[in-house]
């Protein structure tokens, strides 16, 4: 009786090998290629320890040796953002992607791809610099102009704090931009003969021109709630209302569908809307 | 490699005054083109209460005489257009992903789009085959009467409606069409809520949801049923009722006789009238269908 336990039936489902599929890159601009690896199955992995083995081994499941495959990560707690990778067609953080979890879904196979949106550096490693020069546009911090003490900041609403605590806790992974129908990728290719500077900036002003995305757009109404934050409040206004800004957002809502932090960004969408349609006006009118 | 970079001088015209744009885009699809559309769905499915009681509603817009036209441009056409051709340069802007996610925001996102352009195709070819586009008489007698387009006469309201619904091509293309733009203008009215900061929270744009459909649901009801009620139409006996209604008016000074406004007028032969059957084997818009 004891035997039959669910518990005991799952343990012994368990398999001794896990089969991994992975879209690789070997440089920027480079063609990406589908590689299979088998690793060893150990109780409670995740995505990044299957990595780790794969890397170790760096031979494909058909026995020829490879080159070790890259990834990015950091805190391992979901909170950096910086594994953030497609797994089983799906964005999200490796570091907290179970590995029980996904054979539960899918037993043969783990997928795992780049982010779609950024320039990939290499195999599962992209450049996320597009996601920053978004919270740069909008000005998502607190303007502070020095080291003295000014005392005790002003009182925030109970209210206020259950509104934008959960916005404070967006990590720059880039799921919902990743996710977002309206958020296209934007790839330049170095020109003969140009400098890493003049490259970068370039490419800041082709990002300047593409969509802000849900992230910054929750930011700043983060921050146009601050009491500080708020003497920029029309800047960031402006910058939400400029090319690329919010009105590029379609309502697909897939950002809010994806965000691991359960960021309510359709609400800073809709306020933020609420709050340049309100702007607009008195920018006509208060003349 | 990069989708920022507006290809053509209007692509670059609007990306920079995004934001205006998209907000005009949003304000038009709501007023005039869809405020228009659903007076129109109701306005067209009173053809359930009788030809008289539709030739009067259809008089009541044609009154407007000279300035029909105007209106017709400013508050009709043109918007529907700007709405049409900016709408899509936003569905190019984006690149649906529905096959990675599905979940039910993302399937409207597509549908949103999707819709608008059977909707594009459908009032293009909608206005065409009733209205014309245009009534200047070099255009009808060359191009739209000759193609079979142009079909609807206002002092033969639901007779020659009734005439251009026979067969069952056009009532399905009109009955997808208008399942279509239901779909859109309710769906449209619950993202012009997010867009405009109407509904903010997760419940809020639920009840939305709810509203919109109920919204769509019953607009699809009206806009279906005037369909029914043209179909369902006894052509003699209504050319009966608006011949009446016509004489009456010319009689009573009301309007001026307008044989090109009337059933069977550019038509030759004249449309023989006796047996409904033979109506529409003899009506001369069976060419297209
Ligand atoms: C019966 C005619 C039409 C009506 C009543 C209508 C109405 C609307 C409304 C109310 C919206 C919501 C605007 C917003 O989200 O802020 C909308 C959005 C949209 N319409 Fe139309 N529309 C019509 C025809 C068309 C046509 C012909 C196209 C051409 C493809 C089109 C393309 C779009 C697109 C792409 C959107 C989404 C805009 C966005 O999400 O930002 N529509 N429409
Ligand atoms: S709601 Fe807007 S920002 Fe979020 S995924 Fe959809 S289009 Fe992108
Ligand atoms: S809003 Fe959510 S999904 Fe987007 S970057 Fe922040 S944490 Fe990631
Ligand atoms: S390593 Fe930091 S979120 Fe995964």
């Amino acid at each position: 009786m004891i035997a039959a336990t669910p518990e005991v039936a799952k343990e012994r489902r368990k398999p001794q090998k896990i089969n991994v599929r992975i879209l690789r890159q070997d440089a920027p601009g480079k063609p990406q290629y589908w590689e299979r690896h088998q690793v060893d199955y150990e109780p409670d992995m995740n995505v990044i320890s299957v990595l780790q083995k794969v890397a170790a081994q760096s031979k494909t499941s058909d026995g020829s040796a490879v080159a070790p495959v890259s990834w990015d990560c950091g805190c391992l707690e979901e909170v950096c953002g910086s594994c953030t990778m497609v797994i089983n067609g799906r964005v999200r953080q490796s570091c907290s992607a179970l590995v029980d979890r996904l054979l539960e879904q899918a037993p043969e196979e783990i997928e795992l791809r780049p982010m779609n949106k950024f320039p990939v550096v290499r195999d599962l490693m992209v450049d996320r610099s597009r996601l920053f020069r978004a919270l740069q546009r909008v000005k998502a911090w607190v303007p502070v102009d020095g080291y003295y003490d000014m005392g005790a900041g002003p009182k925030i609403s109970r209210d206020d704090q259950e509104r934008d605590y959960p916005l404070s806790q967006c990590m720059s992974c880039g799921c919902c931009l990743d996710a977002c129908p309206q958020f296209t990728k934007i790839e330049l290719q170095r020109q003969p003969n140009e400098s890493e500077d003049d490259l970068k900036k370039r490419r800041n002003e082709a990002y300047d021109e593409g969509f802000v995305g849900p992230h910054a757009i929750s930011q700043a109404m983060l921050f146009n709630s601050n009491p500080v934050g708020k003497n920029m409040a029309d800047e960031r206004l402006e910058a939400l209302m400029a090319p690329g800004g919010i009105q590029a957002c379609g309502n697909a809502q897939n950002c809010v569908s994806v965000c691991p932090k359960q960021i309510p960004l359709t609400t800073s969408i809709a306020r933020a809307g609420r709050a340049v349609t309100v702007y607009a006006l008195k920018k006509i009118f208060d003349r | 490699m990069t989708s920022a970079q507006p290809s053509s001088s209007i692509g670059s015209f609007l990306h920079r005054n995004d934001f205006l744009v998209r907000r005009l885009h949003s304000l038009s699809g709501l007023v005039p083109v869809g405020a228009y559309m659903t007076v129109h769905l109701l306005v067209n499915a009173s053809i359930l209460n009788g030809a008289a009681a539709f030739q009067k509603n259809v008089n009541a817009i044609h009154d407007l005489g000279a300035i029909l036209p105007v209106v017709e441009w400013t508050f009709i056409f043109l918007p529907i257009i700007f709405h049409a051709v900016v709408g899509i340069w936003i569905a190019s802007s984006g690149k649906s992903n529905t096959a990675q996610y599905s979940f039910t925001g993302n399937r409207r996102y597509s549908m949103q789009r999707l819709t608008g352009y059977l909707a594009f195709i459908f009032i293009f070819v909608h206005v065409f085959h009733l209205h014309g586009w245009f009534h200047a008489q070099w255009w009808l007698s060359n191009v739209a009467e000759p193609l079979g387009m142009a079909q609807f006469r206002p002092y033969s309201a639901a007779s020659t409606l009734a005439a251009a619904m026979t067969g069952f091509v056009w009532p399905i293309f009109y009955a997808a069409g208008i399942i279509a733009c239901c779909y859109h203008l309710a769906n449209g009215i619950w993202t012009a809520g997010i867009t405009w900061g109407v509904w903010l929270t997760p419940a809020a744009q639920k009840r939305a949801t709810v509203a919109c459909t109920v919204f769509g649901v019953a607009l699809t009801v009206v806009g279906l049923s005037a369909l029914g009620g043209v179909k369902t139409t006894n052509i003699k006996e209504a050319e009966a009722v608006e011949t009446a209604i016509y004489e009456s008016r010319v009689q009573t000074g009301e309007i001026k006789p307008n044989e090109h406004k009337r059933a069977g007028d550019h038509h030759e032969p004249k449309l023989p009238v006796p047996e409904i059957g033979q109506v529409i084997e003899a009506a001369p818009i069976s060419g297209n269908n």
